[in-house]
């Protein structure tokens, strides 16, 4: 590994950036143990709001419905996604192109223009009321074009004939598919899905529009606004990043020790 | 080959009317209703072209929107300058941990975005963190990240930052990074292989994150509802009003379209300065 210059400024950008990202979750975490988060200096800690949201079955139900959104669109996303990329990537048919653009046109639409024109067209021309479905359906359209760009990026380099070569020998499609392409997309489809978890699980203005009364976690988070953020909020969203990071930790440990593999070429 | 076109669409076919089913009929249906007029939180039918007579006529949507494609500009050129060595980094030296370097750029996500802003702005605000560290030196408040467009940028950077640094890393996934040891042996300076090879090698990947950033920022709202000044509304803003207090739906409809039709162009500037897409990184090699 070079260790000239331009490494050493590339990641101090890299550490900036990650402070940056993380000093308002900090923030978060250090204010849902105070007592007051309004004026939260000098420290007076308490872990009452980390008992509180358990008295309220509000919060539990917005974690649980922030959680269905979440993991329905990454399932969604992710199916749609890959297929379209294998199809695109695998079969150069006519037209392939055009639908390549199809699935990247979501990224160009604003959230709210997708939040409010699925909520208008819902409601004034079929007549159906918001509830979680229509959430995630809405949301789903979004993240699966970002799951299509994390697909096609990690697929691109895949040599698309290797699971030829396996049924000349005599493989069943089968069999290809669960020997040849299966380990080699997987890592595409893990990804795709974080990517459209990440996007739908805390999405306020794609969800907003359509949820009905669908209580979730940034629609409490907007309710609460009027009185000041509600400090169950934060304790709730301080576990929610120790549970992110107990992940990232256990992911780090499984490929250290070599029982998962994500790359391609290392 | 008939065969390959029945396999293309089995796989294509069900997110292609996903997406024109749930993506494509309503924003259809926005540019319909933009022709309608709202009564009493009700749509009815009748065609006219009011809502963009007021669009045109009434100057303070041209100075929103002016002020949104400002901020959106740089929001863009920061993000794309802090991106690109942090995504290098990771994509160069991340190794099979690429993934969790990436993913801690992306897990913020998950605290959402009213948390987050407010947080920044109690961080930034006049009893923010940093200015009361200042004071307690003895030192000015910075007022200038206080309520006030500047502000809203840096919120504006923070929420979407990470999604220029996953448009690059996507990029450089499939760059060579051999191109730039043969350029070392030839005796160009790091910089010099950074301009003649990697930058142009990945404009699409840049290209894409300059998007992805661009987009969200001339939609928002949040950032600038929480962090921004009184003279800090942006043209979300006043989009969100026309679905929330006002509910003049119409109104909303064709500021939408108006909306769109700006992305789209801007969509297709970003499009030309890529110039010929075959020499610029872009991987989905379709048709034919």
């Amino acid at each position: 590994m070079p260790k000239n210059l331009s490494f050493y400024m590339q990641i101090i950008v890299l550490l900036a950036l990650y402070a940056f990202l993380y000093l308002p979750i900090l923030y978060i975490v250090y204010a849902s143990v105070q007592v007051d988060a309004i004026w939260p200096f000098p420290p007076d800690f308490t872990g009452e709001h980390f008992v509180s949201i358990w008295r309220n079955s509000d919060y539990i139900a917005g974690f649980k419905n922030s959680l269905i959104i979440g993991v329905g669109t990454g399932i969604i996303s992710s199916l749609l996604a890959t297929m379209a990329a294998i199809g695109i990537l695998k079969y150069r048919v006519r037209g392939s192109k055009f639908i390549a653009g199809l699935f990247l046109s979501p990224l160009f639409i604003a959230h709210i223009l997708i939040g409010i024109s699925s909520l208008m067209f819902n409601k004034t021309l079929l007549g159906l009321p918001g509830n979680i479905f229509s959430a995630i359906i809405a949301n789903a359209t979004y993240a699966t074009a970002f799951a299509f760009l994390v697909v096609i990026a990690q697929l691109a380099r895949y040599d698309w004939r290797l699971d030829e070569a396996a049924m000349v020998f005599g493989a069943t499609p089968g069999q290809t598919f669960r020997e040849i392409t299966l380990p080699l997309v997987w890592p595409a489809i893990f990804g795709a899905f974080i990517v459209s978890f990440l996007l739908a699980f805390n999405n306020l203005e794609i969800s907003f529009y359509n949820l009905g009364a669908t209580p979730t976690l940034p629609t409490l988070a907007w309710g609460s606004l009027r009185n000041g953020i509600s400090q169950e909020l934060y304790a709730l969203a301080a576990l929610i990043n120790a549970a992110v990071f107990a992940f990232l930790g256990s992911l780090y440990v499984l490929l250290r020790l070599g029982v998962i593999r994500l790359s391609f070429k290392d | 080959m008939k065969n390959n076109r029945f396999f293309f669409w089995s796989l294509a076919g069900p997110g292609s009317v996903f997406l024109v089913l749930f993506l494509i009929l309503p924003l259809i249906s926005i540019i319909v209703f933009s022709f309608w007029r709202t009564e009493s939180y009700q749509l009815y039918a009748d065609w006219n072209l009011d809502n963009y007579r007021v669009l045109a006529t009434n100057a303070s949507y041209a100075t929103f929107l002016i002020r949104s494609l400002v901020m959106a500009t740089v929001v863009s050129a920061v993000s794309l300058v802090f991106a690109w060595p942090a995504a290098f980094f990771i994509t160069r030296y991340g190794g099979q941990f690429k993934i969790i370097l990436l993913l801690l750029t992306s897990t913020p996500f998950l605290t959402g975005e009213i948390l987050r802003v407010t947080a920044m702005q109690q961080i930034l605000g006049p009893i923010g963190l940093i200015n009361m560290a200042l004071g307690s030196f003895g030192f000015d408040p910075i007022a200038f990240i206080m309520y006030t467009n500047t502000s809203t940028a840096i919120g504006l950077v923070y929420l979407w930052l990470p999604f220029m640094v996953l448009a690059i890393h996507l990029s450089l996934l499939n760059f060579d990074f051999e191109l730039l040891q043969v350029a070392k042996v030839n005796g160009a300076r790091p910089l010099r292989a950074f301009w003649e090879i990697t930058w142009p090698l990945n404009r699409a990947g840049s290209a894409i994150g300059v998007v992805l950033v661009f987009i969200p920022t001339l939609a928002s709202s949040i950032p600038s509802k929480f962090m921004g000044g009184p003279n800090g509304s942006l043209f979300g803003n006043i989009l969100a009003n026309q679905f929330g207090s006002t509910g003049t739906w119409a109104l909303g409809s064709a500021m939408g379209v108006v909306l769109f039709l700006v992305s789209m162009l801007v969509l297709f500037l970003v499009w030309k300065s890529i110039g010929d897409p075959k020499r610029s990184g872009i991987t989905i090699k379709g048709g034919g």
